[in-house]
């Protein structure tokens, strides 16, 4: 996997031009609030204040990511910050042409996390865990959604939306592939699912979720 | 590959889900439609932000931020750059 931001080598043109088509909208920001683009600018001048706001604007996101990843609260705040100073180390790696910096943040940090993931050892246990979370809550994914959280123009509730409608059984291939870095042939062996069931469950899923982002754009 | 496989392997390749015999096939319909694939392949990664988005933000301490904008500005120190 190579997100083109996170590649050293500059991306072709194309990449340009597909940049101000990126699917998904972003955190709605207060009036006059620096974009996404402006604070990585700064964190690449070395502003520590830039990297502050960047921090206050996605942390919430970003540790909601590691923790859907590795499922331990105190490991995921060492992460956190891991991922934060990588931001903070690595922002000369990122252009605005390439991609949305929520985008490389997210690439970024779901890397890390597998990273951590897998060196920590702790894939056996969270597989345990999550081959049990299906019975338990089988919505897992977009868990916790209150309506408090439900009103119009929420961006988290309309991606939530789109990932929900997806049948159960492609969720699950998907919740694998994406936030536990497996293998169709990982995923296979560990649902006892063919891999061939694997591979269209995949390609349904992620199929819809992109064709439903896409018709979210228009609305967002 | 037709152009609508490529799509279907574009989309599992930019959560890492393709397999190395898979991978190879990719590559080599990736070069073979050139700007429209690299175009795909770049639109295929606004799903990362949409996983991301549809978790509920979870909340951490601010020792954690705390010590974040300690260890950078100790760095700036140790480099000299403006703080």
């Amino acid at each position: 996997m190579a997100d083109p931001n996170l590649e050293t080598d500059p991306s072709s043109s194309s990449a340009t031009q597909t940049s101000a088509k990126t699917i998904v909208a972003q955190v709605a920001l207060e009036p006059g609030a620096p974009s996404d683009v402006d604070l990585m600018l700064g964190i690449q001048s070395e502003d520590a204040d830039a990297l502050s706001q960047l921090y206050d604007r996605y942390n919430g996101i970003v540790k909601a990511l590691i923790l859907r990843i590795i499922h331990n609260d105190t490991e995921a705040d060492d992460l956190l910050q891991e991922v934060f100073m990588e931001i903070w180390n690595q922002a000369k790696n990122f252009s605005a042409e390439k991609g949305k910096p929520l985008g490389w943040m997210v690439t970024l940090t779901r890397r890390r996390a597998i990273d951590a993931l897998r060196k920590k050892q702790a894939y056996a246990r969270a597989a345990e865990r999550l081959q049990a979370e299906p019975e338990q809550q089988p919505l897992a994914w977009v868990q916790n959604m209150t309506e408090r959280d439900i009103h119009a123009g929420d961006t988290r509730v309309l991606m939530a939306k789109v990932i929900s409608s997806l049948p159960e059984a492609q969720q699950q291939v998907i919740e694998f592939a994406f936030f536990q870095g497996m293998s169709q042939r990982e995923i296979a062996s560990h649902t006892n699912i063919p891999l061939g069931t694997v591979k269209t469950r995949l390609e349904l899923g992620l199929k819809k979720i992109y064709d439903g982002l896409k018709e979210l754009k228009d609305e967002l | 590959m037709s152009f609508e496989e490529f799509q279907n392997s574009a989309r599992l390749y930019v959560i890492g889900a393709l397999e190395p015999e898979e991978l190879q096939m990719f590559e080599a319909a990736r070069k073979q439609y050139g700007t429209q694939a690299e175009d795909f392949i770049n639109q295929c990664y606004g799903m990362h932000e949409a996983f991301a988005l549809s978790l509920k933000p979870a909340k951490s301490s601010n020792a954690i931020k705390d010590k974040l904008m300690s260890m950078v500005r100790e760095r700036q120190n140790q480099s000299g750059a403006p703080s």
